[in-house]
């Protein structure tokens, strides 16, 4: 044993060490919980800096912006309606599309392949998430649009559309009201809202099918083995049994997709066409809140940049509900695991 | 009940069908996608891409974009890597469970995914626009104005894999060192981040690759530049901002281009996450 | 040491050659909660100095809660609290005011699972040490080796200290953990079911470790493992749901418990 002054003396530095460590760890607790603060931060004034920039916009058209369709940088008169029903068009043809094929392969991965090609297509999948969006943009512009507006455009006008080429209108488009109106043809390109669609499908099926794949892997071995016990085929598994259990993750992950889709710029810039008119049809181009402010930014000036400013803010809000949406469905499944 | 039993079958069946026809769907357009990025991109590709500077068009290369994105994704990670990494052991050792905690975790998520088109307008605007007032109205585009735009992407990114690495860190790890007497920075910093290491590592790559395709935050941050520069003050290409550019251009050798600086962004990506899946498996492997 | 301790007030080991050690740390009316269960009920016990002291009892009882009290190691986690005395030489280590880093240089701590830090097997054992005291690095290459000679590794490790720590078997591992404790100096070690993740041979060793090292430190282990507690300590205490049944030597513990409570849970009637 020490002897006592020697004791004390250990003691002394002992408590001193003890003071500053606790001072330390209070600076260090302190710089990190700034450090996560940033996130917040950045979440707020990514919404403060567009309203803030949209200020004009939204005091000069008020509520009347939301329902105007008018574009016209010559008399400074600027509308919404035309690029957000871009945007919720093409987003929700992408999330028609995506939603079957994405649970299609969620379950085939799931269920049905065998074990050993399950992880190597699984990973091709995700690859498909990993490349970057303006490379689908690109193939979305020389490949698929020239090819859509070869192979699929006319075959969608004369079977849906009421405007066909060779004049005889079908009956589906005859019959059923707004299908014709929505697959006229009123331009020859491939760059149209459908295009558009189409391509940010396939840019969101990775996402929806991967969230998908994990959700249907939390389901308890036990619950699919005493159906399948009963006669169960693997289809009323997944139908029955499955996608009930996992109901609100599934649809956080199509919301999930959902706000990938609406705010994405570069795969819907390049095949949307650009257009500022309203269309009824889907293979006519539009425009989307993303693909305006990337094309027109950098020349606009002020009240038109107000008025990019405030397409942004409303941008960022629907997707921030969107997004919030998915996170809670999906944290629904989180808590039940828990339990 | 045999009837019964037949069309329950045709269902599995056509429903299994459907779905093995998703899946090739899926794969198909990939194949696609990346069969076409190969072919016109190799086809394009040419010793100038790397020598010649955007200056010259379409007799020239793609040298300025590339040393630009190599300096303004240099710039995101290096500003997103540590703010990250911090506030993701902060979510993970000070917070989990809290409600400040769980409530910014929830808000990351979110940002994960948050349209990049608005945060380079937030950039532009907290970032371009104040040095422009400063410097009497020359807009200041800028390469450290795209990599703050960046970073903000990454930023999630690195936020989210280093909490989820930290969290797997058994808790013994926190006992053994703190009965040592080690304050809680310590053990923090030279234990925790240390053992979750690689699994940091992977999300850095991770983020790299995500920002490296990103252009819609850097069409009004760094805006781009024909010419090589080194400044980050100074206005600066990108490969993806030049692709953009020169793909909505009428001419074909641009297209070209295009497709060449296409090629040379999909495998830097791909290779890129392939790479994070390698450090990751490392990382299984040693601690069995 | 407390006037109460040495009164008998508490639960002592009876006249066996033991007690007649000095008292290390000496707990009283020991209370623990947590998210408001009542996990210990009023333990007290006088913990001689370098001696083997076994905890034993059934899961739940409160054992390694007990033990984690004695570093205070459980105060990292929210909503847990103790009341009462834990006297160690003379001071409360539960008191507010007690430098937590004292603490943990005089208490050290090794835990069911061998938990190498991810750094090589020198800077394991010298990590600790270099955040309590500024050593040359002839003097640190000293201490290191001293405390690896008296985990028993040294030779097993003497030519791959610049190794990697999570290359070794469990048993290394454990015994690297043993070594990291010890190099701090400590006069308690407590050692929470420190062989639980061991194979025989392993254990064997860990357990010719627990004896060599009783010369110099206060030992206090809990084991699920009653063989474990009958080979290898000097004083037995029994717990069952959060209280101390019995404190005694081991050897009456193991041969004529005085409560009904030990001789059932001893000839496995349960637990």
């Amino acid at each position: 044993m020490s002897s006592a002054p020697d004791a004390l003396a250990t003691r002394a530095t002992g408590d001193q060490r003890n003071h500053r460590d606790a001072r330390h760890d209070r600076w260090f607790r302190w710089l990190l919980m700034c450090c996560a603060l940033l996130v917040l931060a950045s979440l707020l004034g990514a919404a403060g800096a567009t309203l803030w920039g949209g200020r004009h916009a939204f005091a000069t058209f008020g509520w009347h912006f939301l329902v105007s369709s008018e574009w016209d940088p010559g008399n400074d008169v600027y509308g919404a309606l035309v690029p957000v029903y871009g945007t919720i068009a093409t987003s929700l043809i992408a999330l028609i599309i995506a939603v079957p094929v994405s649970f299609g392969i969620a379950l085939y991965l799931s269920e049905v392949a065998p074990p050993w090609l399950r992880t190597p297509v699984a990973s091709a999948i995700e690859l498909l998430a990993g490349i970057p969006s303006i490379i689908y943009g690109m193939w979305g512009l020389f490949i698929f649009a020239p090819f859509f507006s070869e192979h699929i455009k006319p075959w969608l006008t004369s079977y849906l559309g009421d405007s066909p080429d060779d004049g005889k209108v079908s009956w589906l488009a005859a019959h059923v009201p707004f299908v014709g109106k929505l697959f006229a043809s009123n331009y020859p390109f491939g760059a149209s809202v459908l295009t558009a669609g189409i391509v940010l499908a396939i840019m969101i099926i990775p996402f929806i099918s991967s969230v998908m794949r994990e959700v249907f892997q939390t389901v308890p071995t036990r619950l699919k083995e005493s159906a399948y016990a009963l006669g169960s085929s693997t289809w009323e598994v997944m139908w029955d049994i499955v996608l009930p259990y996992t109901r609100s993750a599934v649809i956080g992950g199509v919301f999930l997709g959902l706000g990938r889709a609406l705010g994405e710029t570069m795969a819907v810039t390049f095949v949307l066409g650009n257009a500022m008119d309203l269309s009824a049809s889907l293979l006519d181009p539009g425009a989307s809140i993303a693909s305006t402010i990337a094309n027109q930014f950098s020349e606009a000036v002020g009240l038109q940049k107000s008025t990019l400013m405030a397409l942004a803010f409303l941008l960022f809000v629907v997707t921030f509900v969107v997004l919030l949406i998915a996170r809670l469905m999906l944290a629904q499944l989180k808590k039940r695991e828990g339990v | 009940m045999n009837t019964l039993y037949l069309r329950r079958r045709i269902t599995n069946w056509v429903a299994l069908s459907l779905s093995v026809l998703a899946t090739l769907i899926g794969l198909g357009f990939l194949a696609w996608i990346l069969f076409e990025t190969l072919r016109q991109g190799i086809s394009a590709l040419d010793l100038k891409l790397f020598t010649k500077i955007t200056a010259y068009g379409s007799d020239g290369g793609l040298a300025n974009a590339m040393v630009g994105s190599l300096i303004i994704n240099f710039i995101g990670i290096a500003i997103a890597t540590p703010i990250g990494v911090l506030a993701g052991t902060w979510l993970a050792e000070y917070a989990n469970r809290t409600k400040l905690g769980e409530t910014i975790r929830f808000l990351n998520d979110i940002l994960l995914s948050a349209p990049s088109i608005v945060m380079g307008l937030f950039v532009y605007t907290i970032v371009v626009l104040p040095s422009t007032t400063l410097t009497n109205g020359n807009t200041t585009f800028s390469g450290f104005a795209g990599g703050v735009a960046l970073a903000l992407i990454a930023l999630p990114v690195i936020v989210r894999t280093t909490d989820e690495m930290l969290r797997l860190v058994p808790s013994t790890l926190r006992e053994a060192a703190l009965s040592l007497g080690v304050p809680q920075w310590k053990l923090t910093l030279q234990i925790l981040i240390r053992a979750a290491r690689s699994g940091i590592i992977t999300g850095v790559l991770l983020a790299l690759a995500r920002i490296s395709g990103e252009t819609a935050p850097l069409l009004f941050t760094a805006f781009g530049n024909n010419f090589m520069v080194f400044s980050p003050m100074s206005k600066m290409a990108s490969l993806p901002q030049i692709i953009y550019q020169y793909a909505n251009d009428p001419g074909d050798a641009m297209h070209a281009l295009a497709w060449a600086g296409a090629f040379v962004v999909t495998m830097f990506v791909l290779l890129l996450s392939l790479a994070s899946r390698l450090v990751l498996s490392r990382n299984k492997v040693s601690h069995d | 040491m407390t006037e109460s301790a040495a009164a008998g007030l508490h639960p002592q080991p009876a006249a066996s050659p033991e007690a007649v050690a000095p008292t290390k740390i000496q707990v009283n009316d020991l209370h623990f909660y947590y998210n408001g269960f009542h996990a210990l009920k009023g333990i007290s016990m006088a913990i001689p100095e370098k001696k083997v002291t076994a905890i034993i009892g059934p899961s739940g009882c409160g054992k390694s809660t007990l033990l984690r009290i004695f570093n205070r190691i459980y105060a990292i986690y929210p909503k847990l609290e103790a009341r009462g005395e834990v006297i160690l030489d003379g001071e409360n280590v539960l008191d507010s005011k007690y430098s937590m880093n004292r603490l943990r240089s005089k208490v050290g701590m090794v835990f069911q699972k061998p938990v190498p830090f991810p750094m090589t097997i020198f800077e394991n054992v010298a990590y600790g040490i270099r955040h309590h005291e500024k050593l040359s690095r002839a003097d640190m290459d000293v201490r290191v080796e001293k405390a690896l000679r008296d985990a028993a590794l040294w030779d097993e490790v003497k030519d791959k200290l610049k190794q990697n720590a999570l290359g070794l078997s469990g048993g290394q591992q454990q015994r690297l953990c043993i070594a990291r404790a010890i190099a701090l100096r400590p006069e308690v070690l407590l050692l929470d079911e420190p062989t639980s993740a061991l194979d025989p041979i392993a254990t064997g060793r860990i357990e010719q470790l627990v004896e060599e090292l009783k010369s110099q430190f206060t030992i206090v282990i809990v084991t699920h493992n009653m063989q474990q507690a009958a080979r290898c300590s000097d004083l037995t205490a029994f717990m069952y749901m959060g209280e101390l049944i019995e404190f005694d030597g081991t050897e009456k513990i193991f041969t004529k418990p005085s409560k009904k409570q030990t001789e059932d849970y001893i000839t496995g009637r349960f637990g």
